[in-house]
């Protein structure tokens, strides 16, 4: 008969489908978004994963695109056009949209150092952790291209205090880079502790 | 004695009189010092006058603020709007340039391409993509095609169930890497193009999505098309077609996927596999075995990329075709891309080895390119490609590319 559903299909097909739905079913308890609702409570994406991620997926396949080339609005169907197509979970979605999104307008975050942001709280090794390490790196050398090196005698370590804290605050382009640090590294939390705190966690473990 | 008195008041009244003059002048001046006063107070008076007369022209009145406060107020509430809607729709794309000048041909303006790219999402729920392909052909004409259109549904976070005609998801270089912004080189890997050994597109179902595995992360695709079709003539087997169609003279699918693992950051290695049925266009009732191998790796670090895979296309053998015999398409390529930062330039260099079923077809290429970025999407792209083929084909002959590709 024509259309009877050859057996290669049929025994592939079906497993198949088994499979999604269950894959489907099993993970959607975990999910916080999509068609089938998830938890239904899906959470805003968090700005430092967001920072790693992006750090650490977008430059395989391509060069890297700086936050501020586009504006909110535009960055969302581009992110979730790349969710499709680097494989990445929504999860990372959101928090790759919220790091592009709070990156790209650097004017908007530059604060005085006296500024009313709330702080992080945190050492300035795990601000340094949180927010810095996607583009430094775990050693401070760099982990994309055009990041400058902490670790290079005559680097950037080798700069006062006051103008590597006025750099951190209001964000800095390196020259060679693709694009500029911004303001706080994207992290508005950040305040005058928080960036004097993260600059002695730069010169005690890199400026050595 | 009144002479006496005469003169007692003739000298009591001289004194006085003299006594008096000097006191008239003294009045005299300080009138005058009053009346300076008073003469640049008023001044002052006036000039506060006109000032106020200004300010009450240009200050506002409350009705005035009151307006330009709700003005500001519909701003607003646009401008969030304009930010939040449940739709948004989006342009990308990418467009290219291409000089070529190869041994057996002349040198000239080869290519003009433009690949416009449209997004439309609803929410994190649903997107609809779709790119063309508009670009000049060699008589002039205007090539208009399709190169992929999906509906998009987001099920949840780890898994996305697509439909329409997609790229092929198995390996990398043509669901991800043929983009001329994105590909480091003016040409593809040699068996990469179109008809060759790599899959281009599908039309079908598929899922894909990702998931993390402890410190890793892991994507998938699954899929099932309508799957290739070969191109035979003269008894021969020239070529596989996998491209989307939406005919399935074959009466039988293809199914495949990919999975990939990213053991370390920008890095990543990835299977692929697919099998099905396929025939010939003119005979659909000569079904044979379609079976797809592949395999892929790519590492960045920090200025240095590195990128290899592997495809290979097989066909089984078939009594009832004029060309009964099995076939097989197979190529692979390594490259590394270097950025000399701080300057724009960027080296690269690829080797690729393809191995069609009609061997002058069949090609080894050393391609050697250097690259400007004006920008990290649009650069200008110098290469020279040092092939080896069967001698007197055109995969044999030498040729040098000169390209500009943007994209947006």
């Amino acid at each position: 008969m024509k259309n009877a559903i050859p057996t290669k299909v049929y025994s592939l097909l079906l497993p198949g489908l088994v499979a999604m739905v269950t894959f489907a079913w099993s993970t959607t308890a975990y999910s916080e978004g999509g068609v089938l609702g998830g938890s239904g409570v899906m959470s805003e994406g968090d700005i430092n994963r967001g920072a790693t991620s992006w750090s650490n997926n977008c430059g395989r396949c391509h060069e890297m695109r700086s936050p501020t080339e586009f504006r909110d609005d535009v960055w969302k169907p581009i992110v979730t056009h790349m969710r499709v197509r680097a494989g990445l979970t929504g999860r990372q979605q959101r928090d790759i949209l919220a790091f592009l999104q709070a990156s790209n307008h650097p004017r908007a975050v530059k604060v005085s150092l006296g500024d009313s942001a709330p702080g992080t709280g945190l050492s300035g090794k795990d601000v340094y952790n949180q927010t810095c390490i996607a583009c430094h790196g775990a050693n401070g050398a760099g982990a994309i291209p055009g990041t400058p090196d902490f670790t290079r005698p005559g680097g950037p370590l080798s700069k006062p205090d006051d103008e590597l804290i006025t750099n951190i605050t209001v964000g800095f382009q390196s020259p060679g880079s693709p694009m500029a640090m911004p303001a706080k590294g994207g992290n508005p939390d950040m305040n005058a502790a928080d960036v004097h705190a993260v600059l002695g966690y730069l010169r005690e473990s890199f400026g050595k | 004695m009144k002479f006496i008195c005469n003169r007692f008041r003739f000298g009591a009244v001289a004194a006085a009189i003299a006594l008096a003059l000097p006191l008239n002048a003294a009045a005299d001046a300080a009138y005058d010092a009053l009346k300076s006063q008073v003469e640049a107070l008023q001044k002052q008076l006036q000039q506060v006058q006109e000032t106020l007369k200004q300010q009450e022209q240009q200050a506002a009145t409350k009705e005035e603020v009151q307006e330009v406060r709700q003005e500001v107020a519909e701003v607003s509430t646009l401008q969030s709007e304009w930010k939040n809607t449940d739709s948004v729709v989006h342009l990308a794309g990418y467009g290219d340039v291409t000089y070529s000048d190869n041994q057996g041909s002349p040198g000239a303006f080869s290519g003009a391409r433009f690949n416009p790219i449209f997004h439309y999402q609803y929410k994190d729920l649903v997107m609809l993509e779709a790119e063309l392909e508009v670009a000049v052909e060699d008589d002039g004409s205007t090539e208009f095609a399709l190169e992929y259109m999906t509906v998009d549904l987001f099920v949840n976070d780890y898994l996305t169930l697509l439909g329409g005609k997609y790229l092929s998801p198995l390996g990398q270089f043509r669901q991800n890497l043929h983009p001329s912004w994105i590909n480091k080189l003016p040409t593809a890997p040699s068996g990469f193009g179109h008809d060759e050994a790599a899959p281009v597109s599908e039309l079908g179902v598929q899922t894909r999505g990702g998931f993390p595995v402890g410190g890793m992360h892991m994507n998938y695709a699954a899929y099932v098309g309508n799957g290739p079709i070969l191109e035979i003539e003269d008894g021969e087997i020239e070529a596989v077609e996998a491209e989307g169609r939406t005919s399935n003279e074959d009466d039988k699918f293809v199914f495949g996927g990919r999975l990939g693992v990213t053991p370390w950051p920008n890095s990543e290695l990835g299977l692929s596999l697919a099998t099905g049925k396929v025939a010939g266009e003119e005979e659909p009732s000569a079904t044979r075995d379609y079976d797809v191998y592949g395999a892929d790796a790519a590492y960045k670090w920090r200025n240095l990329g590195l990128r290899g895979e592997y495809i290979k296309q097989k066909v089984g053998s078939s009594s009832r075709s004029e060309a009964p015999g099995s076939a097989r398409w197979e190529s692979w390529y390594a490259q590394a891309a270097y950025r000399f930062v701080p300057t724009k330039f960027e080296g690269v260099i690829r080797y690729s080895d393809y191995d069609a079923n009609i061997s002058e077809m069949s090609q080894k290429q050393w391609a050697l390119g250097v690259n400007y970025l004006f920008t990290p999407s649009a650069m200008a792209k110098l290469a020279y490609n040092f092939n080896d083929g069967e001698s007197g084909s055109p995969a044999d002959d030498d040729g040098f590319q000169i390209q500009f590709a943007y994209g947006f």
